[in-house]
This record gives C-alpha cells, structure tokens and sequence, in this order.
C-alpha cells in the first residue's frame, strides 16, 4: 500500500522558480496523470518527487503502510530503494550498453538484485521486441523500442510507484497509444501505483483514473475521478479541441 | 633463416612487451576512458609503485611481485583521496577540462621530485630468482630465446587485466562504471550514486599502478623519470584501443608491444618510441573512435 502525497511544493532551478504551491495525491492501484503543455513544470515536479531537484518549500511524502517517509530529505539513491522508479523524459537510456547491461543497471538495489532473473522475464514478456534485441546497443535501437527498454529498466527496481515522463515524446502516433495501452496494463494487471506527466491529453486520458492539470508552474484543475476528468469544460476546450 | 629468427624471436618478445604495456594502460584505460578524467600522472604513480616494490625488495628481500600485490591497497586508497580532491576542485564545479589537466600535470611534477629527493636519480634493480635468466632452446633449427622477467611479467599482466575485464564486464559495479559518463542522471535514477561509483572505479585504476609497477622493475631499471617514456605509450594504447574499451586497450597493447619489438629489432631500437604515434596516427585517420571505440550514438 503506497500512496503519494505532494502538498505546497514549490521548486525551481537556480533562483527561477517554476513550480508555486503544487499539490497532488497519488492514492494506491491508481494511474495519475500530470497533464499539460510544454514549459508548465511537469518534468520539474516528477523530478523533485525522484529525488533529483530539492524543493525549496513543501512537502512530498510517501505513505508506505503505517510509514510517511519524507521524500524531499532523500537522496535519488534511497528514493529508488524506497520503491518508487522514474521513466525520465527522453528516455536517458545508457547508449553504449546492451539491452541486457540497461535492464541489469534498473536492478542495481539489493532488494531488486535478488528478482532478476524473473524481472528480466517480467520485462521480456511485456516487451518481446527487446528479447529480440537483447545483445543489441541500446542507442542503435528505433525510438520505440529505446521507450520499451526505459520503461522496463524503470520496473527492474521492482518498484511499487512507477513515475513516467512524457512517454509519448518522439513516437509515432500507433506507436504512443500501444505505450499508453502498456502502461495502462501495469497497472491492471501488476496493480503499479503510477504518475504520468503527458501533454497528449487524448492518450493520457484513456488510462488515467484521475487527473491533473498544470499552469505556469500552478495545479489549473484538479479532477474527482475519471468521468470528471473528461467532461470538463476546460479539458475539453483547451486540450482536447472538442 | 637468421631473419626467420630474428622475427619469431621479436613477436615472442612484442607479446610479452604488449602484455606489460597492457597491465601499464588498463587502469589508465578506467580512468581516462571510463570516468573521463586525464590523470596524466598514470605512468609517474606506476614509478612510485615501482621504488616501493624496491624498497620492499632490497630491504626484506620480498618477492617483487608480492610486493607488488601488498602497495595495491595503498595505491587504492591514494586514488580516492585524488578523486575526492578532483571531484571538490575541479568536477563539481565544471573546472575539469583544463583545470583538471594541470592538477594532474601538478601531481606528475611533486610525485617525481619526492622520488629524486627521496632515491636520487639513479636507476635501481630488484632481485628475485626469475629475473637474468631465460628459457630457451633450438626448434626446428631456430633458437629461441624467452627471458623469464618478461614472461613473469606477461602472466601476472595477463591475469590482472583479464580478471579486471571480467568483472568490469559482469558484475553490477562494473556495468555501472561503464554507464557512468554516458549518463550521470539515468544512473542515480537506477539507485546508483554516481560520484561513489567513479571514486571506487578510479581508486580500482590507481590500484592497477601497484602491480603494474612492480612489473615494470622486473622489466626495466627504473628512475623517477622514467615514467615520462610511458606517457606517450599509454595514451596511444586507450586513444588506439577506443575511448571506454578495456578489451580494446587491451588488443591495442598487444599490437604496440608487437609493433615496437619488431621495429627496434629490425630497425634499431632509436625508433621504437615513434611507433606508437605512427599506428595511433593511421588507426585514427581510418577510425576515429579507435580499434574498438564505439563514439557516442546520442
């Protein structure tokens, strides 16, 4: 039982603040999506939630069980040992390094360690294509599968909150609804609590449980449930061009 | 025939020179290839590691290469205080480039004056039962002639390098070295602290300077300069093997030890130093990334 549970956030880089007051809530089995267009702050919050950007004010909390664990005070490493895995935006794949080398890495925490063999297996049954180019460099992959070999080294960890940035970025657009279609599936069927920051609203919103949208660095609307975020007036004018 | 002797005898010779060059570059080849740190001090440490073999070996009379295995430690440990320095100084805050050069140019120049203050400036010797003989005999009408310093030094070559290539291969750590400076942030997001892993991994290619230096006093008498031969040698073995390949620096030591025995053989040893440069020169005329190099496909 995780639950993710950002409140009053604001983060920047340098003395340029991007992000001012965010507050979200992750509940536990659910898919999340951090909606908004390019510049908004979206990979600035899913990075100051990994660990990689320190927050100047705000909280994020991980509530694990009867745990809270103070997100903000932790290092990138012990974020990763506490569960949680990051698909960054662009992928970040090693390019140099095999398939295999990429997938081994995810699995770099002791606890992930002992799972992988049955990790790997995991990852090559959801992803055939990346058994297929197992011994191949990971950089002389298509754009498609280096996002399958992200989204897999990230479940290496055996995470139990899976972040995923802008999965869609640089795919053609069969390509982004089957990534969608996979993401949507860790959550049915493995029950990963997941945050995904997409600026496709069409896309996100076919998975997503909730959702929210972001501003200039502000939460614009926060939705209830699935249906609420549909029919809202604002989606659909601003985003969806209904 | 005195010329197919000649041949056979310098290839056995290049061999076993390429692997010593081998064991001389392979913790260059982390280093520099790996973590993208210039320590152009590589080869002045190896000489360091050498007077302390010396000293081990002229006064309790231990055996060169035990000796070489007991300074490891040492050498490991002097590796992670440099690269806690140069990270604080130079890393952290984007000054490597050039700045970073001239630490290492800085260290270079102090390590070489303790040793002349220290030893003086003449050329010392170790003693052990397989140094001044040699093995050999008449094949099919050719003598051949193998001394056991160089072989001794191929095989402790050979299993340092290739042990270090396997689990640099194979083990997490290893994988981690390698995905290092291709991208610093992907990897803390695997759990992974970066600047820990690029600490230990250039403290394991300094520690490589313990036994490589002990190879190269039962190869050649030593001096505190003699370091400043290898620098050209070493940086033409990892740039001709191909930045971040430890087998390619390895192959690339073979041909080099090869090349240079064959060329002083017939050629006169005067021109064995420009070998390097020449092969490094038409290798990277051809290949630009080196033997094995990959080049960055981002």
């Amino acid at each position: 039982m995780v639950e993710l549970v950002v409140k009053d956030l604001v983060a920047g880089y340098g003395n340029v603040s991007v992000l001012h007051n965010v507050s979200l809530d992750v509940p536990n089995g659910e898919t999340v999506a951090l909606l908004g267009t390019n510049g908004n702050g979206k990979s600035t919050l899913m990075r100051c939630i990994a660990g990689l950007i320190k927050p100047t004010e705000g909280s994020i909390t991980l509530k694990d069980g009867d745990r809270q664990i103070d997100l903000a005070a932790c290092s990138p490493k012990q974020i990763v040992e506490h569960g949680i895995a990051m698909v960054p935006e662009g992928r970040r794949l090693f390019p140099l390094l095999t398939v295999e080398d990429n997938l081994t890495l995810g699995a770099y925490r002791a606890e992930a360690r002992e799972k992988l063999a049955e990790s790997i297996d995991f990852c090559f049954t959801l992803f055939p294509r990346l058994a297929e180019r197992k011994t191949q460099q990971a950089g002389s992959m298509s754009g498609g599968e280096q996002q399958m070999l992200a989204v897999a080294r990230a479940l290496m960890s055996d995470p139990k909150l899976l972040l995923v940035d802008e999965p869609s970025v640089g795919l053609a657009p069969i390509l982004v609804s089957q990534m969608i279609e996979k993401i949507g599936e860790l959550n049915t069927s493995r029950g990963l609590t997941i945050l995904m920051a997409e600026q496709n609203f069409n896309q996100a919103i076919k998975i997503a449980d909730k959702g929210y949208i972001i501003v200039h660095g502000e939460i614009a609307f926060a939705s209830k449930d699935a249906t609420d975020l549909r029919e809202n007036d604002m989606v659909k004018s601003y985003y969806l061009g209904v | 025939m005195i010329i197919l002797e000649l041949f056979i005898n310098a290839l056995i010779a290049g061999i076993l020179l390429g692997g010593f060059f081998a064991a001389l570059s392979i913790g260059l080849s982390i280093c520099f290839g790996l973590l993208d740190t210039v320590n152009i001090a590589h080869p002045t440490f190896i000489v360091a590691a050498a007077f302390c073999t010396f000293i081990l070996n002229a006064n309790f009379g231990i055996d060169p290469i035990l000796a070489g295995i007991i300074i490891t430690p040492l050498f490991f440990g002097l590796g992670w205080v440099i690269y806690s320095l140069y990270y604080q100084f130079f890393e952290k805050t984007s000054a490597e480039a050039l700045r970073g050069l001239a630490f290492f140019f800085g260290l270079l120049f102090i390590t070489e004056v303790v040793l002349i203050i220290s030893f003086g400036v003449d050329h010392r010797l170790v003693n052990a039962a397989y140094i001044g003989k040699s093995f050999g005999g008449e094949f099919a009408g050719i003598s051949v002639s193998v001394p056991f310093r160089l072989l001794s030094a191929f095989v402790v070559a050979a299993i340092l390098t290739l042990g270090l290539q396997m689990f640099l291969d194979r083990s997490f750590f290893g994988r981690a070295t390698r995905a290092v400076h291709q991208d610093m942030m992907a990897l803390s997001l695997m759990g992974v602290d970066p600047v820990a892993i690029k600490r230990i991994a250039f403290a394991i290619g300094l520690g490589t300077c313990g036994i490589a230096g002990a190879l190269m006093i039962i190869v050649i008498p030593i001096e505190p300069a003699v370091g400043r031969l290898f620098i050209g040698n070493v940086f033409a073995i990892v740039v001709l093997g191909g930045l971040g390949s430890i087998s390619g620096t390895l192959i690339a030591a073979m041909i080099l030890g090869i090349a240079e025995s064959m060329v002083s053989t017939f050629f006169g040893p005067s021109w064995a130093p420009a070998v390097s440069f020449t092969i490094l020169l038409g290798v990277l005329a051809f290949r630009p990334t080196g033997l094995l190099g990959v080049g960055d496909t981002r």
